[in-house]
């Protein structure tokens, strides 16, 4: 990257006096008029004009001021602190004086990056006359920095924010995001800072969490739909995996999902085999400590998993669970979070020969007997599972027919002594 | 005076003694048992009903509620054994064990139920006139025999949920989930016979309308004997008996206090069938 700027750099450097005398031969501005004739040399540096607060007279704008005073010294430690201004701008070179200068495309040196953004959702709009970010619009115009420098945009713990300035801003997001199956985009943002990554990254301080550009990519930033976006369907696991290697080995060695996913199967109620995102969601991902998780975990696991959610619910696990507290045992308590395999399979939590293993996590004392309790019993259903069948048949049989007895008993009783009283000879009067 | 609050105390005296201070004690100890399990354990049986969030964080979260629980049970299961031992303790002492167990005072079913019933039946169509009972009609032993069975099943599937390790020594593991299902619909029954069946008979029907405090203070008018005991107030005039049972009036604290805790037991047990009705209105029997 260096050794490329270096090139046209030099040539740059080279050509600046010429350029100059050249411009002074015909100019007629007073100002660079009379600084060469204060000065013994006859090079005018750019930061003569541009460097003067002076130059400003006029320029009401805070853009124009921004654009128009570059003092030299603000250059000086971006990351762009070698290059000189024709670098960018070769337009004065060519003339002076100069009317509005347009820079050089950062794609002359920044090849791969340009070439990146310009298959992006942001080049696209940018073409369409739209106000998505061009390289200045994330990056800055002249005080660009390093991605490890603290004070850039595009630094870690910056990027939410830059990124934010479009993306939580209710007009742009109203322009942009304005179909229903955008609505996630629209909160993206607001939501990111109470994931797991978000928090981490501006509660915990860690520059290494999770940000924007980390799932989205940087430059080739493209809508989850696109085939080729980083964060579609078919790619978003790849693109967790990069951080989560250890998660992504487990999944993909031997789950269920995972052998699903690689596999594009879908499941009997239409569902996709679940990637990622599809349990841990977007831009809500919370710890897999926290409590909301673990009650959540068991709503995102039920929609695809139809009956075993509801006959989860009529165990004790399940009604804890539905009561909002998350020390019961969950779905993933016992079909791990990421390994889980069919029943079948003798690698599996719940294959009989590990079940005394797996209750054993919380009922330490579980043993053969104990782990042939029915974790997903289902009393409606007769086939498989006849002693639960019968004893609900039976309890509810005793249920109504008592209560129907006595039911009707009262309810006589009570037409009895009312028809008594209206009479005059009812008791208790 | 009027009419009085309590239907225990309707019309004239003197006072006669009717239940024992044992009795009371396990009555009450009952009440307040019973209100603390189906308190904590309805929430529960219905646990997707916002209310049921709502009762158990009331009572400090599911561990606390399944503490308070255990803390009842432990209470059923005293009074049950108290009772069976003063039980016990009076079988003993019986000088007539005939009478004691097939007589007006025992609570053994008797063919002179089932007469009762028919009659009270006819009753209902209109047919014959208002059933005579004496010391304990049917109804007061369908809620004995109910407290024993709900207190055994409730009780032995309710001791295999606390304790799953030790019974999985000689269960298998499938009979928590039976243990389950019994646990659950036998302890709506009671709670749905109690709450209405027992609530009515004893206290809402417009004989008793809105409480009949006797299990309270033990003691009620001879005018409530008359009417809703007539066979025993009978009995206990021919056999001369009648001035044994002869009680002082309730002090005015007493009373008060039994009228207060019956009508807020009351409240909160309707207001629990409420909440039930609701839940099964909205999820249907499952």
């Amino acid at each position: 990257m260096r050794e490329r700027k270096r090139g046209p750099a030099r040539i740059v450097r080279t050509l600046l006096p010429v350029v100059f005398v050249f411009g002074l031969a015909v100019g007629n501005a007073s100002t660079v008029a009379a600084q060469v004739e204060n000065q013994e040399s006859p090079i005018v540096t750019c930061e003569a004009c541009h460097g003067d607060p002076r130059f400003l007279v006029g320029k009401e704008t805070a853009e124009e001021q921004a654009a128009l005073l570059v003092p030299d010294s603000l250059l000086l430690d971006t990351v762009h602190s070698q290059l000189k201004c024709v670098d960018c701008h070769p337009g004065p070179a060519m003339g002076y004086p100069h009317g509005p200068q347009v820079a050089v495309g950062c794609g002359t040196c920044h090849e791969s990056e340009q070439t990146d953004w310009e298959v992006s959702i942001h080049a696209l709009d940018v073409i369409e006359d739209g106000d998505a970010p061009t390289c200045a619009g994330c990056h800055g115009v002249h005080e660009v920095y390093s991605i490890d420098d603290r004070r850039s945009p595009t630094y870690p713990l910056n990027v939410a924010t830059m990124c934010g300035r479009c993306h939580a801003d209710p007009s742009i997001i109203g322009t942009y995001f304005s179909s229903p199956e955008e609505a996630q985009a629209r909160v993206a943002v607001e939501q990111y800072h109470e994931t797991v990554h978000g928090a981490a990254l501006e509660r915990a301080g860690l520059a290494l969490s999770a940000t924007c550009n980390d799932c989205h990519e940087s430059h080739r930033v493209l809508p989850a739909s696109s085939p080729e976006s980083s964060v579609n369907r078919a790619n978003v696991v790849k693109t967790c995996g990069d951080c989560h290697v250890g998660i992504l080995e487990t999944y993909e060695e031997g789950s269920a999902h995972g052998a699903a996913y690689r596999e594009h199967l879908r499941g009997p109620t239409g569902h996709e085999a679940p990637a990622c995102v599809d349990c841990h969601s977007a831009h809500s991902i919370v710890e897999a400590d926290e409590p909301r998780w673990f009650v959540g975990v068991v709503e995102e696991c039920g929609k695809c998993h139809e009956d075993v959610y509801e006959t989860y619910f009529s165990t004790y696990h399940g009604q804890v669970t539905a009561l909002g507290f998350e020390l019961t045992a969950k779905c993933s308590d016992c079909h791990t979070p990421h390994n889980m395999r069919p029943a079948t399979d003798p690698e599996s939590s719940v294959h009989p020969l590990n079940l005394v293993e797996t209750c054993a996590r919380c009922h330490p004392e579980a043993n053969q007997s104990f782990v042939r309790y029915y974790a997903h019993g289902d009393a409606s259903d007769r086939e498989r599972y006849p002693v639960l069948f019968w004893s609900w048949l039976f309890m509810t049989t005793l249920l109504v027919s008592v209560w129907t007895f006595f039911g009707l008993h009262s309810l006589f009783w009570l037409i009895r002594v009312t028809i008594e009283r209206a009479r005059g000879t009812g008791h208790g009067t | 005076m009027g009419r009085k609050l309590a239907s225990s105390d309707r019309g004239a005296g003197p006072y006669i003694w009717r239940f024992s201070g044992i009795e009371r004690v396990l009555h009450a100890m009952v009440i307040v048992s019973f209100f603390g399990l189906v308190i904590t354990g309805t929430p529960l049986l219905y646990s997707h009903m916002p209310w049921a969030r709502t009762l158990i964080r009331m009572v400090g979260g599911f561990q606390a509620a399944g503490f308070i629980h255990r803390i009842c049970a432990v209470i059923t299961f005293g009074y049950f054994f108290i009772h069976i031992g003063h039980l016990t303790y009076r079988i003993a002492k019986s000088t007539n064990k005939k009478r004691f167990f097939w007589g007006p005072d025992s609570m053994v079913g008797q063919p002179r139920d089932l007469q009762d019933i028919r009659d009270t039946f006819k009753w209902f169509a209109g047919k014959g006139p208002r059933p005579q009972f004496d010391r304990f009609n049917y109804m007061d032993k369908l809620d004995y025999w109910g407290e024993f069975w709900g207190v055994t099943v409730i009780g032995g599937s309710g001791l295999v949920l606390w304790f799953p390790v030790f019974f999985s020594k000689v269960l298998p593991g499938w009979m928590f989930n039976v243990a389950t299902i019994i646990h659950g619909i036998e302890a709506l029954l009671a709670t749905g016979i109690i709450f209405t069946i027992h609530f009515f008979n004893v206290n809402l029907r417009p004989e008793k309308f809105p409480v009949d405090v006797v299990m309270f203070t033990g003691r009620a008018t001879l005018d409530y004997m008359k009417e809703e005991h007539p066979l025993q107030y009978e009995r206990l005039s021919r056999e001369g008996r009648l001035g044994e049972l002869i009680a002082p009036p309730p002090s005015r604290a007493a009373y008060l206090w039994s009228v207060t805790l019956g009508l807020i037991a009351l409240s909160l047990g309707i207001l629990l069938i409420g909440l039930i009705i609701w839940a099964l209105i909205q999820g249907g029997w499952r």
